[in-house]
């Protein structure tokens, strides 16, 4: 193969553009992972709502963000909503698109956890005059939260990896400047290889600071 | 004036009618044992004091407020007593110290010096300071026990309940749990306690209610109710055990 001398010198020269694209990846990627577990935690707070309406309405908004393709989301907000007057950037439909569907992962996580707790803890807790919000704020959600960091940490990693496929809705993040490339000299397997090699790169420092934030909140005595 | 009045308590659950009218009367600074076997309603009878659960009928009064008025404050009438249940139920994300200062901070807002100034003085009382920062999973039961109580007399509480005290224990720990109570009694803490433990009884009170099928079916001493009482059951229930205590 003749190609590397050329997809060296293009690699050099798209270089500002590549790595441009790799901070608007980190930037998606941080902003879902932020915005996907708070919205998540609001979910997760509604899904033991007293009432029954609430609770099937959170029930339905995970199940429907689950069962439904990412893609077809961001492509039926980002090239359907304008057929309604509604014209919003590819930025805004990733941050909003994978919002909703991590927020429905990660409330998934939290409510599974919420099994592992002990219902005593729950009495023990109203006996003492706690009221709904202040059991949950100091009782059940230190506890499953500590209980969902290997899940919480996993959805971040897949954010990372997932946020590629917002360039398929004109965001110009790292995985869309690699097409770039190689569709500039043809090189493909060079192109992809490298982008592979970035996220893998990527992807392991996530695993290394998930381990650290599983360590910190490992309660002594326990597994988790 | 009582302390804690039940008349005529009832409670239902669908057409189970778990307690049939129960009648109790807790004078303040009194230890007050209610015995019966398992499924009798003894801890439907505690939460319904606290309405944890809601009775169907009958009058509570906890000192003369009818605590099922529509203007009760149930939060504030839970604080007023102590909760021990059978499995300590102790926060287990937070240390001995934590769990008795949770409280303190988040119900009775204290700062956070004056919640661990607090809660220091009840472990200390309880001997469990040297715990403090250990987690629920590395103490023994006996200490869970006494971290539960630490976390109810720190809120300063009317009177403190327990639920089988003994039962989540080894048996050579009853002993120990009944100097305890009667230790705290002696100090002016009143304690009402539901159990099915003779032992245990045997060694904090003279007298005993005896509850069965929903109703206080006695209110005698154990020597009493083993051999005096008219009934077969209630003399097999309490005489059964008492050669072994």
């Amino acid at each position: 193969m003749n190609g590397w001398s050329g997809f060296q010198r293009d690699l050099v020269e798209q270089m500002p553009l590549i790595l441009a694209g790799l901070r608007q990846t980190l930037q998606l990627t941080v902003i879902i992972s932020v915005t996907g577990f708070l919205f998540g935690l609001v979910v997760f707070y509604f899904s033991n709502s007293p009432y029954r309406w609430v609770r099937s309405l959170i029930q339905g908004y995970i199940s429907f963000f689950i069962g439904t393709p990412l893609i077809v989301l961001l492509f039926l907000m980002y090239y359907g909503l304008p057929q309604w007057g509604l014209k919003l950037s590819p930025f805004l439909v990733a941050v909003i698109g994978f919002t909703m569907n991590v927020a429905a992962y990660n409330a998934a996580y939290l409510t599974t956890a919420r099994n592992g707790l002990d219902p005593t803890e729950i009495e023990s807790a109203r006996a003492q005059g706690f009221g709904r919000g202040q059991i949950f704020r100091w009782i059940t959600l230190p506890q499953v939260l500590r209980l969902s960091v290997p899940a919480l940490t996993n959805q971040c990693i897949g954010n990372l990896k997932d946020s590629s496929v917002a360039f398929l809705i004109q965001y110009t993040e790292f995985f869309a400047r690699i097409q770039e490339l190689a569709a500039t000299n043809f090189q493909f397997f060079k192109a992809y290889l490298l982008a592979a090699g970035v996220y893998l790169g990527l992807v392991s420092i996530l695993v290394l600071m998930a381990r650290q934030v599983e360590k910190w909140t490992r309660l002594p005595g326990l597994g988790r | 004036m009582a302390l804690i009045r039940i008349r005529n308590l009832v409670k239902q659950f669908g057409n189970h009618t778990v307690l049939d009218g129960v009648n109790l009367d807790l004078q303040k600074g009194e230890m007050k044992v209610v015995m019966g076997p398992s499924g009798c309603g003894k801890s439907t009878l505690l939460r319904c004091i606290n309405r944890l659960v809601e009775p169907t009928s009958g009058t509570i009064l906890v000192r003369d407020q009818d605590i099922m008025g529509a203007e009760v404050d149930v939060r504030a009438l839970r604080q007023s007593i102590g909760f021990v249940f059978q499995q300590f139920a102790l926060y287990r994300h937070l240390t001995v110290l934590g769990n008795v200062m949770l409280g303190l901070r988040k119900l009775r807002g204290m700062s956070r010096a004056e919640a661990e100034a607090q809660a220091l003085f009840q472990l200390n009382h309880l001997e469990m300071a040297d715990h403090r920062d250990k987690y629920p999973s590395q103490i023994s039961g006996g200490q869970k026990q006494r971290v539960a109580i630490a976390r109810a007399l720190a809120m300063d509480p009317a009177v403190v309940v327990f639920d089988e005290p003994t039962s989540a224990l080894d048996p050579v720990m009853v002993r120990e749990v009944a100097d305890l109570f009667n230790r705290l009694n002696r100090e002016g803490v009143t304690l009402l306690c539901v159990t099915h433990d003779l032992a245990l009884a045997s060694q904090i009170a003279n007298r005993v209610l005896f509850l069965d099928q929903g109703v206080i079916r006695a209110d005698d001493t154990l020597e009493n109710l083993a051999k005096h009482h008219p009934n077969d059951q209630v003399r097999a229930f309490f005489g059964e055990k008492e050669g072994r205590s």
